[in-house]
């Protein structure tokens, strides 16, 4: 097989609705496959691993079914598709091309044999005739023109026509939409990032469909100045909330509060509110300081980066914060970020100057008792940091989705909702010396609400040329009278 | 066959249905007006009471409609459509009610869902009568409107706040789509139900292959889950809302007992009209065929007993496992094959009921099948666009949303499988001519997706649509 006749077979091939319907129930089956099987990275590693046993993760992995949506393969078929699509529409469009700019206007004998609605009406005078005709088709919403042909007349008008390209709207939106997923696919991106209020942060985190996680840094930081959760009265959660601000090179460019289903858009990057949490960073922490000989005990709050005075007139301070604490050769160390067993260094400052450094371990004894302080100081309580989860998405794309989104609309209602219809008329000899006036028409679709206006067009002719009774057919067999 | 049929169950007139229906409808309205006036809850114009008496009408109406398809007389459809429009009247009260309490529409939850579908197919029912003269459509929308109101009775219809993510206009604008495209995929799975009954399929070979499919259903749950009478589901670990694994890729199975005879005792019934079925052919003795439809009715009743008593130990009740100790619970989405094969084999089945239901008063009154055939491809051609907008509404709102117009979500996927499937449906038709049958069945095919795509999906394959189940 030459090389050029390989091409036509494949060309062939691929511009048949019987390839695409078959691509069609095949993308449609796989997809049905990938709501049944777990898929990454929605699943967890940890629950495709209770789910299967290792010899079927291992074969299900190799063959991309935890991931077919993504898979090479997967692809491959939407790009056959979508290659279906077009050898579909540019084998059918000379056809199309030339039923919308260069239509029969002339109807010629076999033409009119071929036509499903047609009259004949005996008349005397055709060229008044055919004027009627023509008056007659524009009553109805057609706007005829008179078409000469080898010296023949006749009137020809037709009513949207550019139906005949809804199909071609319809399949180019589709491309469009495939186009737009493929370059969100390439040079897109979405991850999410955590920033805790009053920090700006500017790089996120993306997961990749192996469960593996990669860094990358925004050009701008996101700065959260305020975030919060209303709650209805169930406690369900009603709103979460974020006030940002985008800082480029140094300089707050953009700010806004954004909520969930209001994102902030900068410059193509779409910021989201997705979740909302508790950092494990305190903002401040309450102490009960119970002066060492006598008085009442007092409640501070002191903030974690700042001091605050006590009623004597000494300052408070935190030096230190460890989490999680371990000690070892007599020294505090960070085991972890969890706040569950606390350390606290207290720097308690006294008129003088000088700065007493007392240690509360927290699971070991919540007291500075015997470190020699006027004060003992016990760990009551914190205040916590919120921090809010934002997803950040870079999708060009998109527009040729939505482009996409507005043309099928318009493809299907033009599909769907218009109808191409044209007629037909000239003067014939009835073959005993005298003339008819022929009438036909014919439409793409709806053929029974055609065959209604027909039979009103036909009623409206017979009425203005005599109501002679319309001519027994016997040049056109698919007539119906 | 047919007119055997007809002569043995046509009533002398039409009357006693109805005294029955408005009998039934009275009494149920009175028990319900006293039990009402007793309890003190709500007001009397409340969601509950309101979708209590559009369930009495709807009934009485789906009665008065079928009835109208078994003997065709005619008086009884004015009063159906009375009893349709009363329901719907109460159906937008308590659409109205629960508005108006809720401060949104109903359209957060699998219960609202299906309280607006509802409404949908009623009026859609409506329209259908008055528009386009098609009185026999009730007949088969106004029963799916009776199941769907008894569903919702087994859902939490607790006026819950929306969280977060659904407070958006485009909730509304794509839930309401989503209630159009389907109302109109179940009006046109209807019609096309009306063609195959109007175009004299032959209702024997269907027996023996819906037969055949409920064996090999049947056969395949036993081989896997019988033991020793018992039948073996996976255990669910509700509070972790995963299954209960011994070890890697292996769930704990646990026992319901005695289940497993029940579900052999199915198959045994679904065998007989199988081989009734061959007898005939064999014989060439149609009379076999008559009991074998009986044979099927009894295994179709069999297996609605078997999912319901399914459906109440696997809610209620804890089992063993000779592998483990302890009992342990279960729960539907485990075991979505067996219930997927158990709901696949009733559904088959009641397709088979009402192709059975053919006969020729019932003919004389459809529409004429290239009517039909017609109609179907129009309403196709109205629920196609609706479905994409629908997708397309959806999708703008989870970019909104999620940050992702597109993320393969199980609904979403479905949804694009739902949307290829009347793709492929128009393409058939409009490029190779697909007409009839074989249109009628894809037909049926896209509303059988669409059902999956809006119970299947929300019950077995939850993913980020997950909050329609609550």
């Amino acid at each position: 097989m030459g090389l050029k006749s390989l091409w036509t077979k494949i060309y062939q091939t691929l511009a048949s609705v019987r390839t695409g319907i078959f691509l069609i129930i095949v993308v449609g089956v796989f997809s049905a496959i990938g709501t049944v099987i777990l898929q990454r990275p929605t699943s967890e590693p940890s629950e495709l691993q209770r789910a299967y046993s290792p010899e079927t993760l291992m074969w299900l992995d190799r063959l991309g079914l935890t991931d077919i949506f993504h898979v090479w393969w997967f692809l491959v078929l939407l790009c056959m598709f979508c290659t279906c699509l077009i050898f579909v529409s540019v084998d059918r469009w000379p056809n199309a091309w030339k039923v919308y700019a260069n239509p029969v206007r002339f109807a010629t004998a076999p033409f009119r044999a071929s036509l499903p609605q047609s009259v004949k009406i005996p008349v005397k005078d055709g060229p008044a005739a055919l004027s009627v005709a023509e008056r007659i088709m524009g009553r109805f919403g057609f706007k005829a023109e008179t078409v000469t042909e080898n010296g023949a007349t006749g009137v020809f008008a037709e009513r949207q026509k550019f139906a005949v390209f809804a199909v071609y709207f319809v399949h180019f939106s589709l491309l469009c939409i495939f186009a737009g997923y493929i370059v969100d696919g390439t040079v897109g991106y979405r991850g999410n990032i955590m920033v805790p209020e009053g920090q700006a942060l500017g790089q996120i985190t993306l997961r990749d469909n192996r469960g593996g996680e990669s860094k990358k840094a925004l050009p701008f930081l996101i700065r959260c100045d305020a975030a919060g959760e209303d709650t209805y009265a169930d406690g369900s959660p009603k709103k979460w909330w974020s006030k940002l601000a985008l800082i480029e090179n140094g300089k707050e460019v953009a700010s806004k509060m954004i909520i969930v289903n209001d994102p902030f858009v900068y410059k193509g990057i779409r910021i989201y509110q997705s979740s909302m949490g508790q950092s494990s960073t305190p903002k401040t922490l309450v102490f009960q300081a119970t002066p060492a000989r006598a008085g009442a005990p007092e409640q501070v709050e002191v903030p974690l980066n700042g001091k605050t005075t006590l009623s004597d007139g000494e300052s408070l301070s935190i030096l230190r914060w460890v989490p999680d604490y371990y000690i070892q050769d007599n020294e505090v160390y960070k085991k972890s970020d969890e706040p569950e067993n606390p350390a606290v260094q207290l720097g308690l400052t006294n008129a003088k100057g000088e700065t007493k450094k007392l240690w509360i371990l927290y699971a070991q004894a919540n007291t500075t008792q015997g470190q020699d302080s006027p004060y003992d100081f016990s760990l009551k309580g914190a205040t916590w940091a919120k921090f809010t989860g934002l997803e950040v998405s870079h999708q060009p794309g998109q527009f040729g989705i939505w482009i996409g989104v507005v043309l099928m609309a318009f493809g299907l209602v033009i599909a769907f909702y218009t109808q191409h219809t044209r007629v037909w008329a000239t003067v014939i000899d009835d073959g005993k010396g005298g003339q008819l006036l022929w009438m036909g028409g014919t439409t793409n679709k709806n053929r029974d609400r055609f065959q209604a206006k027909f039979e009103q067009i036909k009623a409206a002719l017979q009425e203005e040329l005599g109501g002679t009774t319309p001519v027994k057919n016997s040049e056109n067999t698919l007539t119906k009278a | 066959m047919s007119q055997a049929r007809v002569e043995q169950q046509r009533p002398a007139s039409g009357a006693a249905l109805l005294v029955l229906v408005g009998l039934g409808i009275a009494f149920a309205l009175l028990v319900a007006l006293l039990a009402a006036a007793k309890a003190h809850t709500g007001p009397i114009y409340g969601e509950a009471n309101m979708l209590y008496a559009a369930l009495v009408f709807y009934t009485g109406a789906a009665a008065l409609y079928m009835g109208y398809g078994v003997t065709g007389i005619e008086r009884y459809v004015s009063t159906a459509t009375l009893l349709t429009a009363l329901g719907f009247a109460a159906n937008t009260a308590a659409v109205a009610h629960r508005w108006s309490i809720a401060g949104r529409p109903p359209f957060s939850n699998m219960y609202e869902m299906l309280l607006s579908f509802v409404w949908t197919l009623a009026l859609l029912t409506l329209i259908a009568e008055r528009a386009y003269k098609v009185k026999i459509i009730g007949s088969i929308t106004m029963p799916i409107t009776v199941v769907s109101v008894i569903l919702m009775q087994l859902l939490p219809s607790d006026v819950r706040p929306l969280v977060p993510a659904l407070q958006s206009t485009w909730l509304q604008v794509h839930v309401t789509l989503a209630m159009l495209s389907y109302a109109a995929c179940a009006v046109s799975f209807a019609l096309a139900m009306m063609f195959l009954i109007q175009d004299d399929m032959k209702t024997e070979g269907f027996q023996a292959i819906t037969a055949t499919g409920m064996i090999a259903v049947y056969a395949g749950m036993l081989i896997t889950r019988f033991r020793s009478g018992n039948l073996a589901v996976t255990a669910y670990d509700l509070d972790a809302k995963q299954e209960v694994m011994i070890s890697r890729g292996h769930p704990l199975f646990i026992q319901i007992p005695d289940l497993g005879w029940l579900y052999l005792l199915i198959l045994l019934s679904a065998v007989v009209p199988l081989a009734l079925y061959v007898v005939a052919q064999v014989k060439k003795d149609r009379s076999f065929f008559d009991i074998a439809s009986k044979g099927m009715f009894i295994t179709i009743l069999l297996q609605v007993v078997g999912l319901a008593i399914f459906v109440a130990r696997v809610k209620n009740g804890r089992y063993g496992a000779p592998e483990a100790e302890g009992l342990y619970a279960t729960a539907m989405p485990a075991n979505p094959f067996l219930l997927a094969g158990i709901v696949g084999g009733i559904v088959a089945g009641l397709l088979y009921l009402l192709l059975l239901w053919r006969r020729e008063g019932l003919q004389k009154m459809m529409p004429s099948a290239d009517v039909l055939d017609t109609v179907t491809y129009k309403i196709i051609c109205i629920a196609f666009p609706l479905l994409t907008l629908m997708i397309a509404a959806g999708a703008y709102w989870a970019n909104q949303a999620w940050g992702s117009y597109w993320s393969w979500d199980p609904k979403e996927t479905w949804a694009a499988i739902t949307w290829l499937v009347y793709a492929g449906y128009l393409h058939m038709r409009i490029t190779r001519g697909w007409k009839g049958r074989r249109a009628a069945w894809f037909a049926i095919l896209g509303f059988a997706v669409v059902i999956f795509t809006f119970f299947g999906v929300t019950y077995l394959l939850p993913g980020l649509h997950a909050y329609a189940a609550g």
